[in-house]
């Protein structure tokens, strides 16, 4: 008399369905998961006493591995089902995050510049728009430029130890303006507001490096022409920095 | 301090047309990085602007179809019953092209998924004012596909002022995913458990024992699904259970005091009964 039991089938037909895409989606993404890890580990060589001048090196390998990240990326695309990115979306989600941060340290490391969202999704292989496909999705990549805030204030204190002088100035520059960038945005009560939040006690640390050097007359003599950060690079390598002092007007610091 | 308000107040008052007062254009033009954050900013205005109107749309739908379930509620006279029916289909129809209408123009070219939760307590609440006329009607349900049918809508030509940027596609519809369904067939049992006792009261025992038996058959189906289910799960099954355990101690009532008292006790009688065993549950 009664459908009932038809309809409650279906649904667990339609349950083991969806548990077997998600088995594959899980699969793949552990596999990103590992190289973001990797790639990670690699880049926290800034933070060592001789970081600086494996920078250049890191970065290549960086690179290198991002390659399989975008194979990786193509995997689980054709796993996801056409339409449903959102459906899965917190599989990859915080891995993504993570991915658009690193890119976003590589791209800073080599450059010392900003980079966009249409570049980010560039380098991992994804589309920009959802539009266009399996995408990166603009709060991710928000929030991986929150990431690489929180980095670059650790990376600022690290760069001091050693002898990097020149560092603060250009990561406060470059920090002010993505923070400029990030104060036009309207947030919602979620979570990339409560990133953001940290964002400032992330500047207000550098700024205190900035500050410190400044007082004791160790900042170096030439403004660091942040749009042209090649420059700033060769001053950093570390043997010279820790040598002469950070060069320029550098009376010892008590 | 003034731009500052003003933002607050448009992410409060009516989304579209917002000023941003707080960027400045002149840096804008000067930087890379603002140039860029200025388009971010307006994408994700866009998308939580939408987002808001699909909840207020579906803070809308709860209500209606609150209401009419209430309205099904009056249905237990069998001669009234049949225009109920009709004026309660005839609303339920409305709601449809009226509010999940403008649900779909929302949704038409998105990814329905983005905004699930937005939208996912009017559709339960749909599902189970769906259901329960169903139920009232034909004594059984109808698969998340024939709801989903109904879910589907033709464009008007030229129907929003340009918030929604309308593709070709000549239809659009409102999603709704199995477990949505199943989540709202859980809440109409609570709907069922109260149709049987108001059915006690009015003395139609036979319409009680059915009533029964249907949520007992929706309770196997639930445990037929197990824990792989959802995860508000659980939760709604405790509810369904809870719901059973009332109808059935009801049903008992009639078969072993029916003939003894007064039909106009016996709600009473039950009423102490399952506030008994309630307590003995450790509820409340």
């Amino acid at each position: 008399m009664s459908n009932i039991p038809e309809i409650f089938s279906a649904f667990q037909g339609y349950l083991d369905n969806e548990h077997s895409v998600r088995e594959v989606i899980r699969t793949h993404t552990r596999e990103i998961e590992a190289t973001a890890r990797e790639i990670l580990i690699t880049l926290q060589c800034i933070h060592q006493a001789n970081g600086a001048k494996e920078i250049p090196a890191a970065c290549e390998r960086s690179r290198k591995k991002l390659e399989d990240v975008r194979q990786q990326y193509e995997q689980l695309k054709g796993a996801v089902p056409e339409d449903q990115y959102y459906r899965f979306h917190d599989h990859w989600r915080f891995v993504t995050q993570r991915l658009s941060f690193l890119v976003a340290l590589i791209q800073y490391l080599d450059t010392g510049e900003f980079i966009s969202h249409a570049e980010v999704a560039a380098e991992l292989g994804l589309a920009c728009r959802r539009t266009d496909g399996f995408h990166l999705d603009l709060e991710d990549y928000l929030i991986g430029q929150l990431d690489l805030a929180s980095e670059l204030a650790r990376f600022c204190v690290n760069a001091v130890t050693f002898g990097d002088y020149a560092r603060p100035l250009h990561i406060s520059k470059f920090l002010g303006e993505l923070s400029a960038g990030f104060r036009m945005l309207n947030f919602k009560n979620d979570s990339l507001r409560k990133r953001f939040d940290g964002l400032k006690y992330n500047i207000k640390k550098v700024e205190e490096v900035v500050y410190d050097l400044s007082i004791r007359g160790l900042k170096p003599s030439g403004e660091p022409s942040s749009g042209d950060p090649s420059e700033l690079e060769p001053k950093v390598s570390p043997s010279e920095g820790v040598g002469e002092g950070g060069g320029g007007p550098t009376n010892s610091a008590d | 301090m003034k731009p500052y308000k003003k933002h607050r107040m448009g992410r409060r008052g009516e989304s579209g047309k917002r000023e941003r007062p707080e960027v400045d254009h002149s840096l804008v033009a000067d930087s890379n990085v603002l140039k860029h954050f200025a388009s971010y900013a307006t994408e994700l205005d866009l998308k939580h602007d939408k987002y808001e109107r699909i909840v207020k749309f579906s803070r809308d739908i709860t209500i209606e179809s609150k209401r009419i379930i209430f309205f099904l509620h009056s249905a237990d006279k069998e001669n009234s019953k049949h225009d109920l029916l009709k004026d309660a289909d005839i609303r339920l129809r409305q709601l449809e092209n009226t509010l999940f209408k403008s649900v779909g123009e929302e949704l038409n070219g998105e990814d329905p998924y983005q905004f699930l939760r937005a939208y996912t307590s009017g559709l339960q609440e749909f599902v189970e004012a769906c259901t329960f006329y169903q139920y009232l009607k034909f004594k059984k349900l109808e698969g998340w596909n024939c709801l989903q049918q109904t879910l589907k809508f033709n464009i008007d030509e030229n129907s929003k002022e340009g918030c929604v940027n309308e593709t070709s596609a000549k239809t659009c519809s409102v999603l709704m995913p199995p477990s949505e369904y199943v989540l709202g067939v859980a809440d109409l049992t609570g709907e069922l458990m109260r149709n049987c006792i108001n059915c006690l009261g009015s003395g139609q025992f036979e319409s009680c024992m059915e009533t029964c038996a249907f949520v007992k058959e929706i309770y196997n189906g639930f445990l037929s699904v197990g824990n792989s289910g959802p995860k508000e799960f659980s939760r709604k099954l405790f509810t369904l259970k809870q719901s059973l355990h009332k109808m059935e101690n009801a049903c008992y009532t009639i078969c072993v005091r029916g003939s003894e008292i007064p039909q106009n006790r016996l709600v009473d009688v039950l009423q102490d009964a399952s506030e008994v065993f309630e307590e003995d549950e450790g509820f409340y």
